[in-house]
């Protein structure tokens, strides 16, 4: 659990911003802090991800729902991360991986529902035509026409909501979760600022990494994208 | 530093762990004083508005000329794909040691930044995507009249963005708010503190108390802007805005 800095220590802590001696020899630490990270990362965007394709499914079957839908997701976006960490933190208990993930994964629904909707709404209306002429059911016509259409649209989505669950994953260590989070926090109270320096810069350059990543994985994914923007240049 | 660092003293809200929610939050004495309720929400409240005036500042008058003269339209695209993703947390962490080291002490300087890198890209976004794409045909015809161009700016382009861009201002003075409390666990105070506290104290009321205020604070905010948006813009300007498709969440 973290606690306020004690002021003294900090008032008289020397040390420089790192100390590279630490890193190496805390590495296990530093690493275990990264596999947390990612762990947690991974499991609200999974979960983000079930929860959005069902919304998202409900939304594009039911037009009207889709103005309740982004009603309620931009009002969790907007919810306070302290307050949300808080609150749950009662509920499920500060040991539980649950208390961390459940409000990372609420966070991810505003921006992967948006981009899944308008990634299904670009496909046009001619190919839909052509699947259903060809003769196609309409599940087999989303699953091999509609939805790889639609991949670039929820991969941008995926990208964007990753790279900012990867940055609030470092709230979650208020709740003593939090992976790099924690090594931020542990810095902090001894006034020792190598792991702070250490956990705040590898939470960017992950969420760096994870963007690359992904971008990477949306060019296997969908090569006729590039194909088509190498033959109209 | 030493005097810097007093300044800075996060200091402990003390309440008795069985005193229940209600006879907190609603007795006088928690409220007044400098250890008070209304002294962390000042805090809380003059940072916020401190670092989103300086972000409209910055970001209006230059996305609203690059738009104007048709630059940066690639830079602005790619700070749609970090917009949503400032590591405000990180950054202010990182800023820690290094504002101690200078001796300005653990705020509000390190999460000022981080919050003004945070509150920046809406803003930006939505006024240059806001004056973007006002219609080529008007900003021709008020060409035509003989205005000048920075009368177009101001007068055409900038009056028929007002509603987006005051959106874009919401957005980022909402997620200020809802992101400040962090700078209570990073050795600040703010309406955070209450929150830190009563984990630190295992002290469930205050934490309640932290998250009661912290959303209610987020929700005013939003309020506010509701009213502020109804009050300045002109009737026809809001229509238009809602013909336009207000494209911020």
């Amino acid at each position: 659990m973290s606690s306020a800095p004690i002021p003294s220590l900090i008032a008289e802590a020397t040390n420089p911003i790192i100390r590279w001696e630490w890193v190496v020899e805390e590495w296990d630490q530093v690493w275990d802090a990264i596999v947390e990270h990612l762990i947690l990362t991974m499991l609200a965007m999974l979960m983000g991800l079930v929860v959005s394709a069902i919304l998202a499914a409900i939304a594009l079957r039911f037009r009207w729902t889709m103005t309740p839908i982004t009603a309620t997701t931009s009002l969790i976006y907007t919810l306070p991360s302290v307050a949300l960490f808080a609150l749950l933190a009662p509920v499920f208990g500060n040991l539980s991986r649950w208390t961390a993930v459940l409000p990372l994964a609420a966070y991810t629904l505003l921006i992967l529902v948006t981009n899944i909707v308008a990634g299904f709404q670009a496909v046009p209306a001619s190919v839909r035509d052509a699947a259903d002429g060809m003769g196609m059911s309409p599940m087999r016509r989303v699953w091999s026409v509609d939805l790889p259409l639609a991949v670039p649209y929820i991969l941008t989505g995926i990208r964007i909501a990753a790279v900012s669950t990867v940055g609030l994953v470092t709230v979650a260590a208020i709740i003593g979760q939090g992976g790099l989070g924690r090594l931020i926090f542990s810095g902090l109270r001894r006034a020792f600022w190598t792991p702070m320096t250490v956990g705040a810069s590898l939470s960017i350059a992950l969420a760096l990494v994870i963007d690359a990543l992904i971008i990477l994985v949306g060019l296997w994914l969908v090569p006729w994208q590039r194909r088509r923007k190498a033959a109209t240049r | 530093m030493i005097g810097a660092m007093a300044a800075a003293r996060p200091s402990q809200t003390a309440v008795p762990r069985d005193i229940g929610f209600f006879e907190w939050f609603f007795d006088p004495d928690t409220w007044t004083g400098p250890d008070g309720i209304l002294a962390s929400l000042v805090d809380t409240v003059v940072l916020c508005a401190a670092v989103t005036l300086v972000a409209v500042a910055v970001s209006v008058p230059t996305a609203a000329l690059l738009a104007h003269l048709r630059r940066a339209e690639v830079s602005s695209t790619w700070l749609v794909s970090i917009s949503r993703a400032v590591p405000t947390f990180a950054i202010a962490a990182l800023l820690v040691p290094w504002s101690l080291e200078r001796g300005w002490g653990f705020e509000p300087w390190p999460i000022f930044i981080a919050l003004f890198l945070l509150a920046v890209v809406p803003i930006y976004l939505n006024t240059y995507t806001a004056i973007r794409q006002q219609p080529e045909g008007t900003v021709e015809a008020a060409r035509a009249l003989g205005y000048s161009e920075r009368s177009i700016l101001t007068k055409v382009e900038f009056a028929l963005a007002s509603s987006l861009i005051l959106a874009g201002i919401r957005v980022a003075a909402i997620q200020v708010v809802a992101t400040e409390p962090i700078r209570a666990f990073l050795g600040g105070d703010g309406l955070g503190r209450y929150v830190r506290d009563g984990f630190g104290q295992n002290n469930n009321t205050l934490v309640i108390g932290g998250i009661v205020l912290i959303g209610g604070l987020a929700a005013l905010t939003g309020l506010t802007f509701v009213a502020l948006e109804r009050l300045v813009l002109p009737n026809g300007v809001r229509r238009l805005a809602r013909q336009q498709g207000d494209k911020t969440p």
